[in-house]
């Protein structure tokens, strides 16, 4: 529903730029017709705890989450687009070739997924596999409708569910919220309650592998660093990509907080299948400035697409 | 009308006018655009949209700029090529990038008699090297990674000369790139730059506006050439990139290489190019002692 209310919104603008611009064509006005990916500046003051720590606590919204779009995705993986001109990407700092729009593009369901599959793929950030796994990983992600663990509402798992939407943060625990979403990609509402209490994780041998894994919290300086493992292996560790993990993976999450916006990073190291760490591409959430914020109820994770899935183009 | 109406009504028609304003002057900004935008420019925007290279869009992202959306490519195919004169039965397997610049060649030639012999060549950025498997000296005791540092240009120049390859440079180049018309036809030069510094690429286009011939000027007098035919989208998973489906290479004038094309993927899929810890050394050894 909220990509048909943006859809009947953006029609509403074309017809009104069609009507308008003879009227009105001697004025310049740039920056309307233009969407951007990079990340938001931050404004405002960090707040702090009794204890001296950045305060986390909040409603946290903006372009780390996945489930948003191809916008967030795009600056997920590492692609900038910082005007109608300028493309970057992250990792690399390589300009990529930028175009505006003409007059606002009108594409059907296919060519805009199409687009999607490549606008959402073309990041120069991978997870570096083992050799023997590279057409493992090609496959997963291609036959990504059959293949993809997430798939009929299973939990998208740690780290692949990114940033929080919600922090509860507490002298000796926090609380993580990850509300779920139906409609076009269905997933399920996640938490998790993380000890900040100095504890130690437990032996990997004696956990059972779940799919957030033991989290343990700890600070460094100002960084809040969430320290997992003892996953299971039903999950992949990334939106996109087919990137599968032993039961041995370790992830570690930094967040930072700087005014009203909070970075969120995970690195996560398998031996098992991985040559190297890979971290991710930092993913930058806006504070929701109201303070009666709250959190809407998830929808009902009901898969209604895949059925239909008759390609193995990218849903 | 009641008083809430009214007010409705003339906030609609203030929010009306502010969009209109505002959509006037982008229009404005992009007819300027569009005027501004140089002969080259236009050939290079007209070559790659012939390709479905910019795209922009997909759910969320629909006021988004049109985007270069190639990275990463796999190229499948069969046919011929040459080897000390003799042409042989030839399986091509490429796997590329641009980002960063990076190819993995995997050929296996089959001669007369019946006996296979397969390559593997890679090159990343600087860095040239042959795998005795795929990802070789990667996991020590798995295949072995032979640098070859003086075969970098020559595979590099593999990816430049792909259609894609001409249309990311002629826009890199921006005004260094030129387009005239020689005997009808629009005709792309595109000066590379980086380790290929020195070479000139000059593209060729057909009246759909694609690519038909690359000619590479490498200035040592062994021009290549590679011409391109029967573009569609032979991917796999569909994404309305076209790409040839017929590709030949010359070198001096001889075909070098003739390869119809079973598949070619290029919906970034997952390719890789890590550098084996001994390339990266032998490379810069090699370094130090031309720097004395």
């Amino acid at each position: 529903m909220r990509y048909l209310r943006h859809l009947g919104l953006d029609v509403l603008a074309v017809l009104l730029c069609l009507v308008a611009a003879p009227a009105f064509a001697q004025e310049e006005a740039p920056g309307m017709i233009h969407n951007v990916t990079v990340r938001p500046a931050p404004t405002g003051v960090t707040p702090r705890t009794a204890d001296g720590h950045p305060d986390f606590t909040g409603v946290w919204n903006g372009m780390a989450d996945n489930l948003l779009g191809v916008p967030n995705q795009m600056h997920n993986e590492g692609i900038a687009v910082e005007s109608d001109h300028s493309t970057y990407d992250v990792l690399t700092g390589a300009k990529i070739a930028t175009w505006p729009l003409a007059k606002p593009k009108r594409q059907n369901g296919e060519q805009s997924e199409r687009a999607a599959t490549l606008l959402r793929r073309m990041g120069a950030s991978r997870p570096i596999y083992k050799p023997e796994y590279w057409d493992m990983v090609k496959q997963f992600d291609a036959n990504a409708n059959e293949e993809d663990p997430s798939n009929n509402c299973m939990p998208a798992g740690v780290p692949r569910v990114g940033s929080p939407s919600y922090i509860g943060q507490f002298p000796n625990y926090l609380i993580f919220v990850y509300p779920g979403q139906g409609g076009l990609i269905a997933t399920q509402t996640m938490y998790r309650m993380i000890p900040l209490d100095g504890r130690k994780h437990t032996p990997l041998q004696d956990l059972d592998g779940s799919y957030t894994g033991e989290g343990i919290a700890h600070w460094d300086g100002d960084t809040l660093v969430v320290d997992t493992w003892g996953f299971n292996t039903a999950t992949w560790f990334d939106q996109l990509g087919g990137y599968f993990h032993s039961e041995n993976m370790h992830v570690v999450e930094r967040f930072q907080r700087n005014g009203n916006t909070l970075t969120w990073t995970a690195t996560i190291d398998d031996p098992d299948v991985l040559l190297e760490p890979w971290t991710t591409t930092p993913r930058i959430q806006l504070l929701n400035a109201n303070p009666k914020a709250m959190l809407p109820e998830s929808l009902p994770c009901s898969e209604r697409d895949l059925a239909h899935a008759v390609t193995k183009e990218h849903h | 009308m009641s008083t809430k109406a009214k007010l409705m009504k003339v906030l609609t028609s203030a929010a009306i006018a502010i969009v209109a304003f505002q959509c006037a002057g982008a229009q404005s900004a992009q007819t300027k655009t569009a005027a501004n935008m140089s002969e080259v420019a236009k050939a290079v925007k007209a070559a790659a949209d012939a390709l479905g290279m910019p795209r922009t869009g997909g759910p969320g992202g629909a006021l988004l700029p049109e985007i270069d959306v190639i990275n990463r490519m796999e190229i499948l195919g069969s046919g011929t090529s040459s080897v000390s004169g003799q042409t042989v039965k030839t399986e091509y397997h490429a796997a590329l990038g641009y980002n960063p610049p990076a190819m993995r060649l995997e050929i296996t030639r089959t001669n007369a008699g019946g006996t296979p012999q397969h390559t593997i060549q890679t090159v990343r950025d600087k860095y040239a090297w042959d795998e005795s498997m795929m990802g070789a000296g990667l996991v020590p005791g798995k295949g072995t990674a032979t640098p070859q540092m003086t075969a970098v240009k020559q595979r590099l120049l593999q990816i430049w000369i792909l259609p894609y390859g001409v249309l990311k440079a002629a826009f890199a180049a921006g005004d260094k790139a030129t387009v005239s018309v020689e005997d009808g036809t629009t005709v792309l030069s595109v000066p590379l730059s980086g380790e290929l510094a020195g070479v000139t690429l000059k593209a060729t286009l057909d009246s759909k506006n694609f690519i038909t011939k690359v000619v590479a000027q490498t200035g040592g007098g062994m021009d290549i050439e590679a011409d391109y035919s029967d573009y569609a989208d032979h991917g796999e998973i569909l994404t309305d990139i076209k790409s040839p489906g017929h590709m030949v290479e010359k070198q001096g004038g001889s075909t070098v290489l003739d390869i119809q094309i079973k598949n070619w993927d290029a919906n970034n899929p997952y390719l890789v190019f890590p550098i084996p810890q001994n390339v990266k050394m032998a490379t810069q050894q090699s370094s130090k002692v031309a720097e004395k």
